[in-house]
Protein backbone atom coordinates (compact mmCIF):
# COMPACT_ATOMS: atom_id res chain seq x y z
CA UNK A 1 0.00 0.00 0.00
CA UNK A 2 1.36 3.86 -0.39
CA UNK A 3 3.18 5.02 2.30
CA UNK A 4 1.29 8.20 1.81
CA UNK A 5 -2.46 6.93 3.50
CA UNK A 6 -4.04 8.68 6.04
CA UNK A 7 -5.59 7.11 8.87
CA UNK A 8 -8.64 9.54 10.14
CA UNK A 9 -10.23 8.85 13.20
CA UNK A 10 -13.72 10.70 13.57
CA UNK A 11 -15.73 10.47 16.69
CA UNK A 12 -18.98 11.76 15.29
CA UNK A 13 -20.38 10.77 11.46
CA UNK A 14 -20.63 14.26 10.10
CA UNK A 15 -17.13 14.49 10.05
CA UNK A 16 -16.37 11.16 8.78
CA UNK A 17 -19.12 11.60 5.90
CA UNK A 18 -17.71 15.13 5.29
CA UNK A 19 -14.05 13.65 4.40
CA UNK A 20 -15.87 11.08 2.08
CA UNK A 21 -17.86 13.29 -0.07
CA UNK A 22 -14.76 15.75 -0.21
CA UNK A 23 -11.98 13.58 -0.93
CA UNK A 24 -12.65 10.99 -3.85
CA UNK A 25 -9.98 8.95 -2.92
CA UNK A 26 -11.01 8.47 0.90
CA UNK A 27 -12.18 5.24 1.75
CA UNK A 28 -14.44 4.05 5.32
CA UNK A 29 -12.64 1.50 7.16
CA UNK A 30 -14.92 -0.40 9.38
CA UNK A 31 -12.84 -4.01 10.91
CA UNK A 32 -10.63 -4.53 8.28
CA UNK A 33 -11.53 -8.06 7.70
CA UNK A 34 -11.58 -7.08 3.99
CA UNK A 35 -10.35 -3.67 2.76
CA UNK A 36 -7.07 -3.95 4.87
CA UNK A 37 -6.29 -7.65 3.07
CA UNK A 38 -7.05 -5.63 -0.30
CA UNK A 39 -4.77 -2.92 1.22
CA UNK A 40 -2.24 -5.95 1.59
CA UNK A 41 -2.69 -7.27 -1.60
CA UNK A 42 -2.44 -3.65 -3.62
CA UNK A 43 -6.24 -3.80 -4.87
CA UNK A 44 -7.03 -0.44 -3.52
CA UNK A 45 -4.78 2.74 -3.00
CA UNK A 46 -6.86 5.05 -0.81
CA UNK A 47 -5.61 8.15 0.45
CA UNK A 48 -7.37 8.26 3.80
CA UNK A 49 -9.21 5.53 5.47
CA UNK A 50 -11.81 7.10 7.51
CA UNK A 51 -11.96 4.55 10.84
CA UNK A 52 -15.71 4.06 11.74
CA UNK A 53 -14.64 2.80 14.71
CA UNK A 54 -14.60 5.74 17.17
CA UNK A 55 -18.87 6.76 16.01
CA UNK A 56 -20.91 5.57 19.03
CA UNK A 57 -24.16 5.82 16.80
CA UNK A 58 -22.50 3.05 14.45
CA UNK A 59 -21.87 0.13 17.34
CA UNK A 60 -24.21 -2.01 18.90
CA UNK A 61 -27.62 -3.57 18.23
CA UNK A 62 -30.69 -2.36 19.91
CA UNK A 63 -34.84 -3.09 20.08
CA UNK A 64 -37.14 -0.32 19.26
CA UNK A 65 -40.45 0.25 20.93
CA UNK A 66 -42.28 -1.10 18.14
CA UNK A 67 -40.28 -4.71 18.24
CA UNK A 68 -37.89 -3.50 15.41
CA UNK A 69 -34.48 -4.02 15.86
CA UNK A 70 -31.93 -1.95 14.66
CA UNK A 71 -27.93 -3.36 14.25
CA UNK A 72 -25.47 -0.48 14.36
CA UNK A 73 -23.13 -1.07 10.86
CA UNK A 74 -19.81 -1.16 12.94
CA UNK A 75 -21.63 -4.29 15.15
CA UNK A 76 -18.96 -7.25 15.22
CA UNK A 77 -19.76 -10.37 13.68
CA UNK A 78 -19.52 -12.16 17.02
CA UNK A 79 -22.11 -9.39 18.70
CA UNK A 80 -24.51 -10.60 15.87
CA UNK A 81 -23.84 -13.91 16.39
CA UNK A 82 -24.22 -13.81 20.04
CA UNK A 83 -27.19 -11.61 20.31
CA UNK A 84 -30.48 -12.25 22.30
CA UNK A 85 -32.80 -9.70 20.24
CA UNK A 86 -31.90 -11.38 16.90
CA UNK A 87 -34.45 -14.43 17.55
CA UNK A 88 -37.47 -15.92 15.60
CA UNK A 89 -38.09 -15.15 12.54
CA UNK A 90 -34.77 -12.44 12.65
CA UNK A 91 -32.63 -15.56 13.94
CA UNK A 92 -31.40 -16.37 10.69
CA UNK A 93 -28.94 -13.14 11.10
CA UNK A 94 -27.70 -14.44 13.73
CA UNK A 95 -26.82 -17.88 12.48
CA UNK A 96 -25.44 -16.26 9.61
CA UNK A 97 -23.32 -14.37 11.59
CA UNK A 98 -21.64 -17.33 14.01
CA UNK A 99 -21.07 -19.20 10.32
CA UNK A 100 -19.01 -16.30 8.65
CA UNK A 101 -15.17 -17.20 8.90
CA UNK A 102 -13.60 -18.26 12.43
CA UNK A 103 -13.92 -16.55 16.22
CA UNK A 104 -10.90 -14.21 15.96
CA UNK A 105 -12.30 -12.58 12.55
CA UNK A 106 -15.22 -12.79 14.10
CA UNK A 107 -14.31 -10.18 16.56
CA UNK A 108 -13.09 -8.68 13.82
CA UNK A 109 -15.51 -7.95 11.05
CA UNK A 110 -18.70 -5.85 11.01
CA UNK A 111 -22.24 -6.49 9.80
CA UNK A 112 -21.93 -2.73 7.52
CA UNK A 113 -18.39 -3.73 6.44
CA UNK A 114 -19.11 -7.13 5.12
CA UNK A 115 -22.44 -5.96 2.89
CA UNK A 116 -20.89 -2.70 1.87
CA UNK A 117 -18.22 -5.16 0.08
CA UNK A 118 -21.21 -7.41 -0.94
CA UNK A 119 -19.24 -10.55 -1.25
CA UNK A 120 -21.61 -12.62 -3.29
CA UNK A 121 -20.63 -15.93 -1.30
CA UNK A 122 -20.64 -13.54 2.07
CA UNK A 123 -23.26 -14.81 4.74
CA UNK A 124 -24.97 -11.59 5.53
CA UNK A 125 -26.58 -10.69 1.88
CA UNK A 126 -29.32 -14.08 1.87
CA UNK A 127 -29.86 -13.59 5.60
CA UNK A 128 -30.77 -9.99 5.15
CA UNK A 129 -32.65 -10.59 2.47
CA UNK A 130 -34.64 -13.26 3.52
CA UNK A 131 -35.29 -11.42 7.05
CA UNK A 132 -36.94 -8.40 5.12
CA UNK A 133 -34.25 -6.16 6.28
CA UNK A 134 -33.83 -2.57 5.52
CA UNK A 135 -30.43 -0.92 4.79
CA UNK A 136 -30.00 2.78 6.46
CA UNK A 137 -27.82 4.82 3.87
CA UNK A 138 -25.98 7.96 5.17
CA UNK A 139 -24.38 10.78 2.99
CA UNK A 140 -23.67 14.37 3.87
CA UNK A 141 -26.53 15.29 2.21
CA UNK A 142 -29.00 13.10 4.04
CA UNK A 143 -30.38 9.61 4.79
CA UNK A 144 -32.61 7.04 3.24
CA UNK A 145 -33.32 3.65 3.34
CA UNK A 146 -33.09 0.35 0.62
CA UNK A 147 -34.76 -2.68 1.14
CA UNK A 148 -31.97 -5.36 1.44
CA UNK A 149 -33.48 -6.89 -1.70
CA UNK A 150 -32.61 -3.72 -3.59
CA UNK A 151 -29.08 -3.07 -1.74
CA UNK A 152 -27.24 -5.59 -3.55
CA UNK A 153 -26.96 -4.76 -7.20
CA UNK A 154 -24.57 -6.82 -9.02
CA UNK A 155 -21.19 -8.47 -8.02
CA UNK A 156 -19.35 -6.56 -5.57
CA UNK A 157 -21.73 -3.46 -6.52
CA UNK A 158 -24.62 -2.39 -3.73
CA UNK A 159 -26.62 0.59 -3.98
CA UNK A 160 -24.22 2.55 -2.15
CA UNK A 161 -23.11 5.99 -4.39
CA UNK A 162 -19.71 7.57 -3.98
CA UNK A 163 -19.78 9.24 -0.08
CA UNK A 164 -22.79 6.80 1.77
CA UNK A 165 -21.65 4.88 4.18
CA UNK A 166 -24.64 2.04 5.95
CA UNK A 167 -25.23 3.44 8.84
CA UNK A 168 -27.63 0.28 10.47
CA UNK A 169 -29.06 -2.41 9.27
CA UNK A 170 -33.13 -2.29 10.42
CA UNK A 171 -34.88 -5.28 10.75
CA UNK A 172 -38.82 -5.80 11.25
CA UNK A 173 -40.51 -6.87 14.74
CA UNK A 174 -39.67 -10.34 15.05
CA UNK A 175 -42.27 -13.47 14.58
CA UNK A 176 -41.73 -15.25 17.71
CA UNK A 177 -43.50 -18.14 16.13
CA UNK A 178 -41.45 -18.43 12.97
CA UNK A 179 -37.68 -19.03 12.60
CA UNK A 180 -34.84 -18.36 10.80
CA UNK A 181 -32.14 -20.59 9.80
CA UNK A 182 -28.79 -20.45 7.89
CA UNK A 183 -27.43 -24.06 5.93
CA UNK A 184 -23.65 -22.80 4.80
CA UNK A 185 -22.14 -25.09 2.25
CA UNK A 186 -18.51 -24.44 2.45
CA UNK A 187 -15.39 -26.24 1.42
CA UNK A 188 -13.96 -26.02 5.22
CA UNK A 189 -15.63 -24.63 7.69
CA UNK A 190 -15.21 -20.95 7.84
CA UNK A 191 -14.60 -20.02 4.41
CA UNK A 192 -16.86 -18.23 2.12
CA UNK A 193 -20.01 -20.61 0.74
CA UNK A 194 -20.18 -22.20 -2.42
CA UNK A 195 -24.20 -21.92 -1.80
CA UNK A 196 -25.87 -20.94 1.56
CA UNK A 197 -29.50 -21.02 1.91
CA UNK A 198 -31.28 -18.68 4.24
CA UNK A 199 -34.94 -20.03 5.35
CA UNK A 200 -37.26 -18.03 7.63
CA UNK A 201 -39.84 -20.38 8.15
CA UNK A 202 -43.20 -20.21 9.80
CA UNK A 203 -46.17 -23.45 11.00
CA UNK A 204 -49.49 -23.76 10.83
CA UNK A 205 -49.94 -27.28 12.42
CA UNK A 206 -47.17 -29.15 10.04
CA UNK A 207 -48.39 -27.27 7.62
CA UNK A 208 -46.48 -24.26 5.82
CA UNK A 209 -47.75 -20.75 6.93
CA UNK A 210 -45.00 -18.45 5.99
CA UNK A 211 -41.39 -18.97 4.56
CA UNK A 212 -38.85 -16.71 2.83
CA UNK A 213 -36.09 -18.53 0.79
CA UNK A 214 -32.91 -16.84 -0.20
CA UNK A 215 -30.29 -18.32 -1.88
CA UNK A 216 -26.11 -17.07 -1.76
CA UNK A 217 -23.16 -17.49 -3.47
CA UNK A 218 -25.44 -18.69 -6.85
CA UNK A 219 -25.09 -15.42 -8.76
CA UNK A 220 -24.47 -11.66 -8.19
CA UNK A 221 -26.67 -11.10 -5.69
CA UNK A 222 -29.36 -13.21 -3.48
CA UNK A 223 -31.80 -15.42 -5.25
CA UNK A 224 -35.53 -15.33 -4.23
CA UNK A 225 -38.23 -15.99 -5.81
CA UNK A 226 -41.95 -15.33 -4.37
CA UNK A 227 -43.91 -17.46 -6.80
CA UNK A 228 -41.98 -19.93 -5.45
CA UNK A 229 -42.37 -19.72 -1.98
CA UNK A 230 -46.24 -19.54 -2.47
CA UNK A 231 -46.34 -22.85 -3.79
CA UNK A 232 -45.34 -23.93 -0.47
CA UNK A 233 -47.72 -21.48 1.99
CA UNK A 234 -50.49 -23.99 3.13
CA UNK A 235 -48.48 -27.43 2.15
CA UNK A 236 -46.98 -29.84 4.21
CA UNK A 237 -42.70 -29.52 4.00
CA UNK A 238 -41.75 -32.74 3.14
CA UNK A 239 -38.67 -33.99 1.29
CA UNK A 240 -40.00 -34.43 -2.01
CA UNK A 241 -41.69 -30.96 -2.28
CA UNK A 242 -38.52 -28.75 -0.98
CA UNK A 243 -36.54 -30.54 -3.83
CA UNK A 244 -39.07 -29.82 -6.45
CA UNK A 245 -39.07 -26.06 -5.12
CA UNK A 246 -35.47 -26.01 -4.94
CA UNK A 247 -35.09 -27.11 -8.10
CA UNK A 248 -37.65 -23.96 -9.41
CA UNK A 249 -35.04 -21.75 -7.19
CA UNK A 250 -31.98 -23.09 -8.99
CA UNK A 251 -33.27 -21.64 -12.20
CA UNK A 252 -33.45 -18.39 -10.93
CA UNK A 253 -29.59 -18.91 -9.80
CA UNK A 254 -26.92 -17.37 -12.28
CA UNK A 255 -23.92 -18.66 -10.49
CA UNK A 256 -20.27 -18.52 -12.09
CA UNK A 257 -17.32 -21.30 -11.93
CA UNK A 258 -14.81 -20.29 -9.44
CA UNK A 259 -12.36 -22.03 -7.02
CA UNK A 260 -15.09 -22.83 -4.87
CA UNK A 261 -17.05 -24.83 -7.44
CA UNK A 262 -18.33 -25.08 -10.93
CA UNK A 263 -21.84 -22.97 -11.77
CA UNK A 264 -23.06 -26.70 -12.56
CA UNK A 265 -22.32 -28.14 -9.23
CA UNK A 266 -23.54 -25.32 -7.31
CA UNK A 267 -26.78 -26.01 -9.06
CA UNK A 268 -27.23 -29.31 -8.04
CA UNK A 269 -25.96 -28.07 -4.44
CA UNK A 270 -29.26 -25.87 -4.28
CA UNK A 271 -32.32 -27.91 -4.21
CA UNK A 272 -30.51 -30.41 -1.73
CA UNK A 273 -29.37 -27.21 0.54
CA UNK A 274 -32.83 -25.77 0.05
CA UNK A 275 -34.45 -29.19 1.30
CA UNK A 276 -32.40 -29.43 4.01
CA UNK A 277 -32.41 -25.56 5.52
CA UNK A 278 -36.18 -25.97 5.53
CA UNK A 279 -35.99 -29.30 6.85
CA UNK A 280 -33.71 -28.25 9.74
CA UNK A 281 -36.14 -25.01 10.69
CA UNK A 282 -39.20 -27.13 10.84
CA UNK A 283 -37.58 -29.88 13.69
CA UNK A 284 -35.87 -26.22 15.31
CA UNK A 285 -39.98 -25.34 15.14
CA UNK A 286 -40.89 -28.10 16.66
CA UNK A 287 -38.36 -28.18 19.41
CA UNK A 288 -39.34 -24.90 20.38
CA UNK A 289 -36.23 -22.93 19.80
CA UNK A 290 -37.10 -20.06 17.54
CA UNK A 291 -35.94 -18.13 20.49
CA UNK B 1 9.27 11.71 7.00
CA UNK B 2 7.07 14.12 7.21
CA UNK B 3 4.24 11.27 6.65
CA UNK B 4 5.23 9.29 9.66
CA UNK B 5 3.17 10.04 12.77
CA UNK B 6 4.01 8.59 16.53
CA UNK B 7 2.35 5.12 17.74
CA UNK B 8 2.58 4.37 21.27
CA UNK B 9 1.10 1.47 22.92
CA UNK B 10 1.79 -1.64 25.20
CA UNK B 11 3.40 -4.63 24.32
CA UNK B 12 3.86 -7.85 26.87
CA UNK B 13 3.04 -5.47 29.74
CA UNK B 14 5.89 -2.55 27.88
CA UNK B 15 5.09 0.18 26.45
CA UNK B 16 6.49 0.55 22.92
CA UNK B 17 7.15 3.57 21.03
CA UNK B 18 7.71 4.15 17.30
CA UNK B 19 6.78 6.25 14.03
CA UNK B 20 4.58 4.81 11.78
CA UNK B 21 3.37 5.62 7.99
CA UNK B 22 -0.66 5.76 8.20
CA UNK B 23 -0.96 2.51 5.92
CA UNK B 24 0.93 0.37 8.12
CA UNK B 25 -0.66 -2.68 9.35
CA UNK B 26 0.10 -3.87 13.47
CA UNK B 27 1.70 -6.70 11.89
CA UNK B 28 4.46 -4.78 9.96
CA UNK B 29 5.18 -3.02 12.96
CA UNK B 30 5.32 -5.48 15.37
CA UNK B 31 7.64 -7.13 12.82
CA UNK B 32 9.92 -4.63 11.64
CA UNK B 33 9.69 -1.80 13.88
CA UNK B 34 9.83 -3.61 17.42
CA UNK B 35 11.73 -7.07 16.19
CA UNK B 36 9.16 -9.07 17.60
CA UNK B 37 9.27 -11.54 14.88
CA UNK B 38 7.65 -14.62 16.28
CA UNK B 39 4.22 -12.94 15.02
CA UNK B 40 4.24 -14.49 11.92
CA UNK B 41 3.29 -13.08 8.81
CA UNK B 42 1.37 -15.81 6.16
CA UNK B 43 -1.18 -14.83 3.79
CA UNK B 44 -1.65 -11.34 4.45
CA UNK B 45 -5.34 -11.79 4.29
CA UNK B 46 -6.63 -12.47 7.55
CA UNK B 47 -7.16 -16.39 6.60
CA UNK B 48 -4.48 -18.15 8.08
CA UNK B 49 -3.96 -17.09 11.38
CA UNK B 50 -0.02 -17.24 11.80
CA UNK B 51 -0.31 -13.59 12.71
CA UNK B 52 -2.65 -13.61 15.54
CA UNK B 53 -2.24 -11.52 18.90
CA UNK B 54 -4.32 -10.45 21.32
CA UNK B 55 -5.10 -6.67 21.21
CA UNK B 56 -7.18 -5.41 25.06
CA UNK B 57 -7.87 -9.47 25.48
CA UNK B 58 -9.45 -9.99 22.45
CA UNK B 59 -7.31 -12.58 19.73
CA UNK B 60 -6.85 -10.36 16.28
CA UNK B 61 -5.21 -10.85 13.03
CA UNK B 62 -2.45 -7.88 13.23
CA UNK B 63 -2.10 -8.19 9.64
CA UNK B 64 -5.78 -6.72 9.41
CA UNK B 65 -5.53 -3.73 11.92
CA UNK B 66 -4.42 -0.95 11.17
CA UNK B 67 -1.55 0.01 13.36
CA UNK B 68 -2.59 3.73 13.65
CA UNK B 69 -5.35 2.46 15.76
CA UNK B 70 -3.67 0.29 18.19
CA UNK B 71 -2.83 3.81 19.90
CA UNK B 72 -3.14 3.10 23.42
CA UNK B 73 -4.02 -0.31 23.08
CA UNK B 74 -2.23 -3.17 25.15
CA UNK B 75 -1.09 -5.67 22.96
CA UNK B 76 -0.05 -9.52 23.56
CA UNK B 77 2.31 -11.58 21.27
CA UNK B 78 3.91 -15.18 21.64
CA UNK B 79 6.67 -13.14 23.04
CA UNK B 80 5.10 -12.16 26.38
CA UNK B 81 3.41 -16.00 26.85
CA UNK B 82 6.49 -17.00 28.99
CA UNK B 83 7.26 -15.45 32.17
CA UNK B 84 11.26 -15.17 33.08
CA UNK B 85 11.83 -17.53 30.44
CA UNK B 86 9.92 -20.17 31.86
CA UNK B 87 6.67 -21.86 29.12
CA UNK B 88 3.16 -21.45 30.00
CA UNK B 89 1.57 -24.47 30.56
CA UNK B 90 0.03 -24.09 26.98
CA UNK B 91 3.38 -23.63 25.30
CA UNK B 92 5.00 -26.77 27.80
CA UNK B 93 1.86 -28.97 26.59
CA UNK B 94 2.86 -27.99 22.90
CA UNK B 95 6.87 -29.16 23.66
CA UNK B 96 5.31 -32.40 25.30
CA UNK B 97 3.02 -33.36 22.88
CA UNK B 98 5.49 -32.50 19.59
CA UNK B 99 2.34 -30.18 18.44
CA UNK B 100 5.11 -28.08 16.43
CA UNK B 101 6.04 -29.29 12.98
CA UNK B 102 7.91 -26.76 10.98
CA UNK B 103 6.62 -24.32 13.68
CA UNK B 104 5.27 -21.01 11.21
CA UNK B 105 1.53 -21.65 12.76
CA UNK B 106 2.78 -22.03 16.01
CA UNK B 107 2.90 -18.28 17.25
CA UNK B 108 -0.58 -17.87 16.40
CA UNK B 109 -1.81 -20.97 17.51
CA UNK B 110 -0.44 -20.62 20.81
CA UNK B 111 -1.55 -16.97 21.41
CA UNK B 112 -5.22 -17.99 20.23
CA UNK B 113 -5.39 -21.22 22.27
CA UNK B 114 -3.94 -18.80 25.01
CA UNK B 115 -7.05 -16.39 24.33
CA UNK B 116 -9.79 -19.01 24.14
CA UNK B 117 -8.35 -20.58 27.52
CA UNK B 118 -8.40 -17.96 29.43
CA UNK B 119 -12.72 -17.93 28.47
CA UNK B 120 -13.22 -21.25 28.47
CA UNK B 121 -11.99 -23.04 31.21
CA UNK B 122 -13.03 -26.62 30.30
CA UNK B 123 -13.55 -26.91 26.88
CA UNK B 124 -14.80 -30.19 24.75
CA UNK B 125 -12.40 -31.20 21.93
CA UNK B 126 -15.29 -30.12 20.00
CA UNK B 127 -15.01 -26.41 21.42
CA UNK B 128 -10.70 -26.49 20.50
CA UNK B 129 -11.62 -27.62 16.91
CA UNK B 130 -14.03 -24.43 16.88
CA UNK B 131 -11.09 -22.00 18.49
CA UNK B 132 -8.75 -23.08 16.04
CA UNK B 133 -10.65 -23.19 13.04
CA UNK B 134 -9.36 -20.25 11.98
CA UNK B 135 -5.64 -20.95 12.40
CA UNK B 136 -3.95 -23.37 9.39
CA UNK B 137 -1.11 -25.62 9.79
CA UNK B 138 0.11 -26.85 6.59
CA UNK B 139 1.93 -29.31 8.06
CA UNK B 140 -1.32 -30.90 8.89
CA UNK B 141 -0.37 -31.73 12.44
CA UNK B 142 -4.03 -30.74 13.83
CA UNK B 143 -4.17 -33.93 16.07
CA UNK B 144 -0.83 -33.29 18.24
CA UNK B 145 -2.25 -29.40 18.44
CA UNK B 146 -5.75 -30.17 19.42
CA UNK B 147 -3.49 -33.48 22.13
CA UNK B 148 -1.62 -30.72 23.31
CA UNK B 149 -4.41 -27.95 24.01
CA UNK B 150 -6.60 -30.69 25.85
CA UNK B 151 -3.64 -31.53 28.13
CA UNK B 152 -2.68 -27.67 28.18
CA UNK B 153 -6.13 -27.79 30.09
CA UNK B 154 -5.93 -30.97 32.55
CA UNK B 155 -2.66 -29.15 33.87
CA UNK B 156 -4.39 -26.02 34.22
CA UNK B 157 -7.43 -27.79 36.23
CA UNK B 158 -5.63 -29.38 37.91
CA UNK B 159 -3.72 -26.26 39.29
CA UNK B 160 -6.82 -24.82 39.56
CA UNK B 161 -7.78 -27.17 42.06
CA UNK B 162 -4.56 -27.62 43.89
Amino acid sequence: MSVSTKVSQPDNIAAALNTLSTDDEALCLSGGATLVAMLNANLVDPSTLVSLKNIPELSGLKQNSDGSIEIGAMSRHAMSAASELLVGSNRGIRDAASKIANPTVRNMGTMGGSISFSDPGADYPPALVAADAEIEILSASGSRRVAASDFFVDWYETALKPGEIVRAIHLPAADPDAIGFHEKFARVEGDFATVSVNVVLALDELNCRMIRIAIGACGPTPVRDIDVEATLIGNPLDEATLIAAGEQLARACDPMDDMRGSAEYRLNLVPQLVARAALRARDLLKLGVAS
Amino acid sequence: MSNKQPLSFTVNGDVAETLISGGETLLTVLRDHLHLTGTKRGCNQGVCGACTVIVDGKPVRSCLSMAALSEGSEVATVEGLSENNVPSNIQQAFADNGAVQCGFCTAGVLVTVTAFLAENADPTTEDVRHALSGNLCRCSGYKKIIDAVMAAVMTQAAEASA
